[in-house]
């Protein structure tokens, strides 16, 4: 396993600027993730660390080791495929001990561990079965097994749930983050799921527009986003404009078209003054529903619709001078109110809600 | 469609196959297994098998096929290699001239070949000015080595379509293989061979197929060669005297069974079919800018091949604007009197509009049959299908000589089919031939078309209240005008080049079709060659369109049309 250091990288295709600058730390033993829309440059990222492509400026180290340069073949990081890639003219166990034999480990030896690593997914005394004969589980499981059997100083996974049902997503999810603790391996795993990074990551990086623009554990990048974007592609979120009044104790006090609302503001290096124009974050969840008006951040609104899901309910309150619906999630409801068109008032504790710059 | 409609074209279809591509064969063969007492022998078999001259033949064939299809791979696999990986200047240019040599008729390249490499050719003056050979001992190149020659002039002919069917193989290639194998640490020549050419060997081995069918069973370019020594041109003089001789009918048979038999052990060791690719790729493929020196290698590939290539052709229109060119490195003067005169002369004129007549019929026919075809097989649920479409892609796999052989036994006087002989016009029998060995292209283009065409559209169509048949009228096939076309132009345009059933089976000069006419100027003395040139340089020009017409239509898909 490496620690991979990253320092100003640039990727451009044609005019498309693809990564912007990117520095990026991933600690050795890491399960790390890279999260963003599509577009953001994740796979562009995990492709040059992969070595197939050659970035325009910037460094990219494994341990101290600059191998910005070094060919893809020589760089021993292993990659699982979004499509797989494995080769329909080898069976099952020739695609794996495929590494093994360029590594050129004596015949006994890759026998062994190729047998290893397919009852390790799972797979064993299916050696012999061509690739088009399995299910796509398997043929992801297979995937999986032949780039770990050559234990890889880094693996690599691109979006590796992508073609599997929802069941098997599920599933093959602690499986992966299981084996590579086993093995203790740093591993860089792409994906736009965010529930797949947030239930597996030990760090996650979101990216948008070639540049990183949160890293940090999963709670932290959901309950302390530090850009509206973060905020809105890891969960889901209302984001409220409004104007800071004052601060006090740690909290900021901001007008919005809701009334004055109190929240905590967590970006590193940035207080923002009176006057400043910013954006409120609240979690449907961290909102709940009154029908008085309660003492503190109280945000009127009509309600809309009202959703119930058994575990949670769902509810969307119009308010005034704010384009779109509030949303409020409630845990465990008793009761669903049902009174359409009826004013009713939102809170949220000032803990809860995450001011954030403008952009 | 109607299902009676669908029923309607299979069995027009599988009568018109049955009369004139199973009937021939099978008559042929046939002849070949009856005796003079008209018992059932195989006399004639056992009596070519020992006659050295018939064998040495067959042998000669075997290795014109064999090397000509293992330099046309040499040539076209480090091209496509090459472009499928590297972006380059100009590459797009390059990439249609390298197509440009199946447009020439070999044998007319023959002619220029001949006039490089003659014994009074353009190499020897050049050796012989250079002091490096004696003026009154010029080496016989053609001569020493004249399957070589033959080789050479077909591998140039011919390596079009490996390329483009290696090209096809290595576009539809998810990259995510050959990075799967660098991640792995194989790399390079290595990843070549172990990842590379497995996985596109198919489409590599449709094309070599074709190359090989085609060039074991060359009848044009030997003939020009004046190479007797191979069974297609034994078997094109055994028709000379066909009444009471039964051994073309026996070579024929044999040269079928010897395709058949070469294709079979090439598919078993070559074609598996479990190559097709799993999962959807990740990444599109990106082309790498090439560095400048790689760009230098890439373009100095693509026009060395291309220069090699038109070699012939530029012979051959120095030929037809040469005055005098004896024992010379260029000609000595130029004129372009033989053009005029190729245009004036009755032979080549009448030839010219013959073979427009030909071959816009036979193009008809198959657009026809092409598309209804197409239809059955890609839309409809009718049981037997895949048997209507492998049907119509067998003349693909059926030498064209064995073919024309068979319609010429056919149409002979006192057999049943003699009535296609319209007083010696061989107009009927001609169109069929050529529309029957070019079904398979437009098949194949209409059938892509139809794929490519989601069915859901002509649905909409009669969902608001059009009738079936106007709705593939109104909506579909506009939509596949562009495929129609190509795979028409291509029918076309080998239509008009055809030699083996137009040396066969035009026997009158008024009826000469253009190849056909060519041939009889080369055979004759004076300024023939020359004008022979002028009207390959004519059809070079014309076809020259249509192929980059069609090339620009169908782009990359041009390879499907080559595959069995």
């Amino acid at each position: 396993m490496v620690s991979i250091r990253i320092r100003g990288l640039v990727k451009r295709f044609g005019d498309v600027v693809a990564l912007d600058h990117l520095d990026l730390d991933i600690e050795a033993g890491e399960l790390f993730f890279l999260l963003g829309p599509s577009g953001c440059g994740k796979t562009t990222l995990l492709r040059s660390i992969a070595g197939f492509h050659i970035p325009e400026a910037g460094e990219i180290s494994f341990d101290k080791q600059d191998v910005t340069k070094v060919p893809p073949h020589k760089r021993e990081t292993a990659m699982m495929f979004q499509s797989y890639a494995l080769w329909p003219h080898l069976n099952v166990f020739k695609n794996v001990a495929f590494g093994l034999e360029e590594r050129r480990v004596r015949k006994p030896e890759i026998k062994r561990r190729v047998e290893g690593a397919l009852a390790m997914v799972k797979m064993q005394g299916l050696g012999n079965r061509k690739i088009n004969e399995l299910s796509g589980g398997q043929q992801q499981r297979v995937a999986l097994a032949r780039a770990l059997v050559v234990r890889p100083r880094c693996l690599m996974l691109d979006e590796p749930l992508s073609n599997l049902d929802a069941k098997l997503r599920i599933e093959m999810r602690s499986e992966i983050r299981r084996i590579c603790k086993d093995f203790g391996l740093t591993a860089i795993y792409v994906t736009h799921d965010q529930k797949e990074a947030l239930s597996m990551a030990d760090r996650m990086a979101i990216l948008d527009g070639g540049k990183i623009a949160q890293i940090g554990t999963p709670e932290e990048v959901y309950r302390r986003p530090q850009t509206a974007l973060v905020a809105g592609f890891v969960g889901e979120t209302n984001l409220i404009p409004g104007t800071v009044q004052f601060e006090s104790n740690d909290h900021l006090y901001v007008s919005t078209p809701l009334g004055d609302i109190v929240g905590q503001c967590s970006v590193p290096n940035w207080s923002p003054e009176p006057n400043e124009k910013v954006i409120l974050s609240v979690r449907p969840e961290c909102l709940s529903i009154h029908t008085t008006p309660p003492v503190q951040n109280a945000m009127k609104g009509y309600l809309k619709e009202s959703i119930y899901l058994g575990e949670t309910a769902q509810y969307s309150l119009l308010a005034e001078g704010l384009d779109e619906l509030i949303h409020i999630s409630e845990l465990n409801p008793r009761r669903v109110i049902r009174e359409t068109n009826e004013p009713f008032f939102a809170t949220a504790r000032p803990e809860d809600i995450v001011i954030l710059p403008a952009p | 469609m109607s299902r009676r409609v669908s029923i309607f074209i299979y069995v027009i279809t599988a009568v018109f196959f049955a009369f004139f591509f199973a009937y021939p064969i099978g008559h042929t063969v046939k002849e070949a297994f009856i005796g003079a007492d008209g018992g059932i022998t195989i006399g004639y078999f056992v009596e070519l098998f020992q006659n050295p001259i018939y064998v040495e033949g067959l042998i000669n064939s075997f290795y014109m096929g064999l090397f000509t299809t293992i330099l046309a791979l040499a040539i076209a696999l480090p091209l496509a290699l090459l472009s499928n990986r590297w972006q380059f200047p100009g590459k797009s240019l390059l990439n249609s001239l390298i197509l440009v040599p199946l447009i020439l008729p070999p044998f007319v390249g023959a002619l220029g070949v001949r006039q490089f490499l003659g014994q009074s050719g353009v190499l020897n003056s050049f050796l012989i000015d250079l002091g490096m050979m004696e003026a009154n001992a010029p080496f016989d190149w053609l001569g020493e080595g004249r399957l070589f020659g033959i080789v050479i002039m077909n591998a140039l002919h011919l390596y079009p379509i490996a390329y483009l069917n290696i090209s096809a193989a290595l576009a539809n290639l998810d990259p995510a293989m050959d990075e799967a194998a660098e991640n792995m640490g194989c790399h390079g020549i290595r990843r070549l061979f172990r990842i590379t050419f497995p996985l596109i060997m198919p489409g590599m081995f449709a094309g070599a197929t074709i190359i090989f069918i085609w060039s074991f069973t060359e009848l044009g370019v030997p003939l020009i060669f004046d190479f007797s020594r191979v069974t297609s041109v034994q078997i094109f003089e055994g028709i000379k005297d066909l009444s009471g001789n039964p051994f073309p009918y026996a070579l024929v048979v044999v040269m079928l069974v010897a395709t058949v038999m070469f294709y079979l052990i090439g598919k078993a060791l070559f074609g598996r079919e479990n190559m097709a690719s799993s999962g959807r790729a990740s990444t599109g493929r990106v082309l790498q800018k090439a560095s400048p020196l790689v760009a230098t290698v890439c373009i100095g590939a693509f026009m060395l091949v291309t220069g090699i290539a038109v070699l012939p052709h530029i012979g051959v229109v120095l030929l037809s604007l040469s005055n005098d060119w004896y024992q010379t490195i260029l000609p000595t003067a130029l004129t372009g009197q033989h053009y005029t005169d190729a245009l004036g002369h009755p032979l080549t004129l009448n030839s010219i509009g013959n073979s427009l007549k030909y071959a816009s019929l036979a193009t008809g026919l198959d657009l026809v049959l092409g598309v209804a075809v197409a239809y059955v097989v890609v839309r409809t649920k009718l049981p037997g299908r895949q048997l209507l479409d492998a049907m119509a892609m067998l003349p693909l796999a059926v030498p064209g000589l064995v073919l024309a052989f068979g319609y010429l036994a056919m149409t002979r006087e006192g057999q049943p089919f003699d009535f296609l002989i319209l007083g010696e016009n061989p107009i009927v029998i001609l169109v069929i031939a050529y529309s029957i060995r070019r079904l398979p292209y437009v098949v194949r283009s209409a059938a892509a078309g139809f794929q490519q065409t989601s069915v859901s559209l002509e649905e909409a169509a009669q969902n608001l209240g059009c009738h079936p048949i106007k709705a593939m009228g109104k909506v579909t096939l506009p939509l596949i005008t562009a495929n129609l076309i190509a795979g028409g132009l291509l029918a076309f345009s080998f239509a008009m080049l055809e030699v083996s059933d137009s040396l066969i089976l035009a026997e009158q000069q008024q009826h000469f079709p253009i190849t056909k006419a060519i041939y009889a100027l080369i055979s004759s003395l004076g300024t023939g060659p020359n004008l022979a040139s002028a009207l390959g340089v004519w059809a070079m020009v014309f076809l020259a369109i249509t192929i980059v017409g069609a090339g620009l239509i169908l782009g990359r898909k041009l390879g499907a049309l080559f595959r069995v």
